[in-house]
């Protein structure tokens, strides 16, 4: 049996294909180029050209499909369902740990979402609210004002230089303050990791510290997991395919009902 | 016509024969709300400063309201600085205190001051009183109907309690509304929706929140602070009766009423509505606190549709309500 899940996210479009409840494939597109290239209007919704996509070889088709992110409401997905995100993740989460009982804090591209799963039941949530300051778009800003990947940004987590601005775009010439002032790359780098985890503490510190599973691309970031485990004193797991979680949550779903 | 900035002691401008606008009233359904908050911003008011303070502004401005009772004390402090710039643009103001300590002498003072502004006696006041108390009660059985014989939509539920503040303008007309609605709300189909819930903090500053919830299977029983407007306690005078109606004082009053009606209406999740920048978004720490059924904050910003970051928060929280819920 094959199912396709889709997490439509504010930076990435990403897939995930199962065959008999194991991980076929992955795939991502960028957001933007994603809807110009396979989007489509068609009576006032918008719907995606799948053939164009060229999922499946042999005009195999997925027996059911299920859909996350923003959008979901108004893509017309002839035979998908629609699942809110936050089911999408706690259910990609255990599909990929096999944990039940975790507190999982996904970080996307503007959104940033906690979770608290009990006995593999959500109990509560939070999400980031009209600021994106503490998301995977700050730190894209962040290295592109440094020059350098998100990889090599990762890298970074000791003697970190204090970044303090609200806003992350004056966020943006505060660095530029400290690059004029002569810190070093790897203290800058540091800085902004370390801003990320004062972000998140706050939302974090009301559910139990007990397993920590951090989802999403910015999980990618290894200084700032370490960061995270440290500021936390919490287990910290990232599963394998962090930024496909929400997709392979859909995919599962769908592997569920079909 | 005597605008002002949040619940004041009705029963003095019915009294005085002044015809009363609530100006989040006259805001929120302006058809152009996003306008008057630009004009404020336009004349100089902070982009991070609450929507509704800009709003209210823009309507003075836009309806030419030349009296304004600004409520100082027990709301928002920015109203003291909104007074200040109506003034400057030649608008009486009066100001108006709730005290914090719920002091029977200062709050009884505070009403005889506006009583005497408007020039009317204790005598004429309690006479208003009467008259609106009963439109008051009539508005009650609107929130009876809808969360024990779940009959009426949360939609109608925050209207009807959200006008009690200034009764439309013309409480006479407001009461036939009202017998109208309770003549059809009566002998309607019940409401059958899955998940009952709560509403609390200020009035949404979303416009379409209450169908968007009913849309995902969910209906609001409780409009907290609406409920408030409509004075929903039995009591002996006036001044009690401002003293009992919580919204202007300590949270934890608030918290108490909250808490009673989850119980008695079988609520299964609080939505607790903050508006950015104001400084009840720090009570939200508060409220997680104390209560102990599942809560999503949905923070507002400027008038308009329910949002898909929003609508991504809610559902998500619908579902799990579901999730929790014995089948």
């Amino acid at each position: 049996m094959l199912t396709l899940g889709i997490d439509l996210g504010s930076r990435k479009v990403k897939l995930a294909a199962l065959r008999d409840w194991q991980l076929l494939w992955l795939r991502d597109f960028d957001t933007i180029p994603f809807y110009k290239r396979y989007g489509g209007m068609h009576e006032g919704r918008l719907t995606i050209d799948f053939a164009a996509l060229e999922l499946f070889s042999g005009g195999e088709q997925p027996s059911a499909m299920v859909v996350t992110g923003y959008g979901r409401n108004t893509i017309n997905l002839e035979g998908a369902r629609v699942i809110p995100e936050i089911q999408a993740h706690v259910l990609g989460a255990r599909f990929q740990t096999g944990c039940d009982t975790f507190t999982l804090i996904d970080l996307g591209g503007q959104d940033t979402k906690v979770a608290r799963v009990e006995g593999g039941i959500l109990q509560d949530f939070l999400m980031n609210d009209k600021c994106a300051a503490s998301s995977g778009r700050y730190l894209e800003n962040m290295a592109q004002v440094l020059d350098i990947s998100l990889d090599e940004l990762a890298r970074y987590a000791d003697n970190p230089v204090s970044l303090d601005a609200t806003c992350g775009i004056f966020g943006e010439s505060e660095l530029i303050g400290k690059i004029v002032e002569g810190h070093p790359l790897p203290h800058l780098c540091a800085g902004i990791n370390a801003t990320l985890v004062k972000r998140v503490l706050p939302m974090l510190r009301r559910f139990p510290q007990d397993m920590l599973l951090v989802t999403g691309g910015v999980a990618r970031n290894q200084a700032f997991c370490r960061m995270l485990e440290q500021a936390t004193g919490a287990r910290l797991l990232v599963p394998e395919h962090p930024q496909h979680n929400g997709a392979i949550g859909c995919a599962r779903h769908a592997a569920a009902g079909a | 016509m005597v605008g002002f900035t949040t619940t004041i002691p009705l029963e003095i401008l019915i009294a005085a024969g002044r015809p009363p606008a609530d100006l989040n009233n006259l805001f929120i359904t302006d058809p152009d709300p996003q306008g008057l908050i630009e004009e404020a911003e336009i004349a100089g008011f902070p982009r991070n400063i609450c929507g509704w303070i800009k709003g209210l502004y823009g309507t003075v401005l836009r309806h030419g309201i030349g009296e304004v009772i600004a409520v100082t004390e027990g709301d928002c402090s920015n109203t003291q600085a909104l007074m200040e710039v109506l003034c400057l643009q030649g608008v009486k103001t009066i100001p108006f205190a709730y005290p914090y300590d719920r002091s029977r002498e200062t709050l009884a003072l505070e009403i005889r001051k506006l009583s005497d502004h408007f020039g009317v006696s204790a005598a004429q006041v309690a006479e208003a009183r009467a008259q609106l108390e009963r439109v008051r009660a009539k508005v009650h059985e609107i929130d009876r109907l809808t969360w024990d014989e779940n009959r009426v939509s949360g939609e109608d539920n925050h209207l009807f309690q959200v006008c009690t503040s200034d009764m439309k303008g013309d409480p006479a007309a407001f009461e036939r509304e009202i017998d109208e609605f309770l003549r059809a709300a009566q002998t309607r189909a019940p409401f059958s929706e899955s998940l009952r819930l709560a509403y609390i903090g200020v009035p949404p500053i979303i416009t379409n929140l209450y169908p968007s919830l009913e849309e995902m299977g969910a209906r609001v029983v409780f409009n907290e602070t609406q409920r408030q407007f409509s004075m929903p306690y039995a009591t002996a005078d006036l001044v009690e009766q401002y003293r009992r109606y919580t919204y202007p004082y300590d949270v934890f009053s608030r918290l108490d009423d909250i808490e009673e009606q989850i119980a008695l209406r079988r609520v299964d999740g609080v939505i607790h509505y903050v508006q950015s920048f104001c400084f009840r978004q720090i009570e939200d720490l508060i409220v997680r606190k104390r209560l102990k059924v599942p809560i999503l904050t949905l923070e507002g910003d400027r008038p308009g549709p329910l949002d898909a970051r929003s609508r991504i928060r809610i559902e998500g929280f619908l579902e799990m309500l579901k999730a929790r819920k014995p089948c």
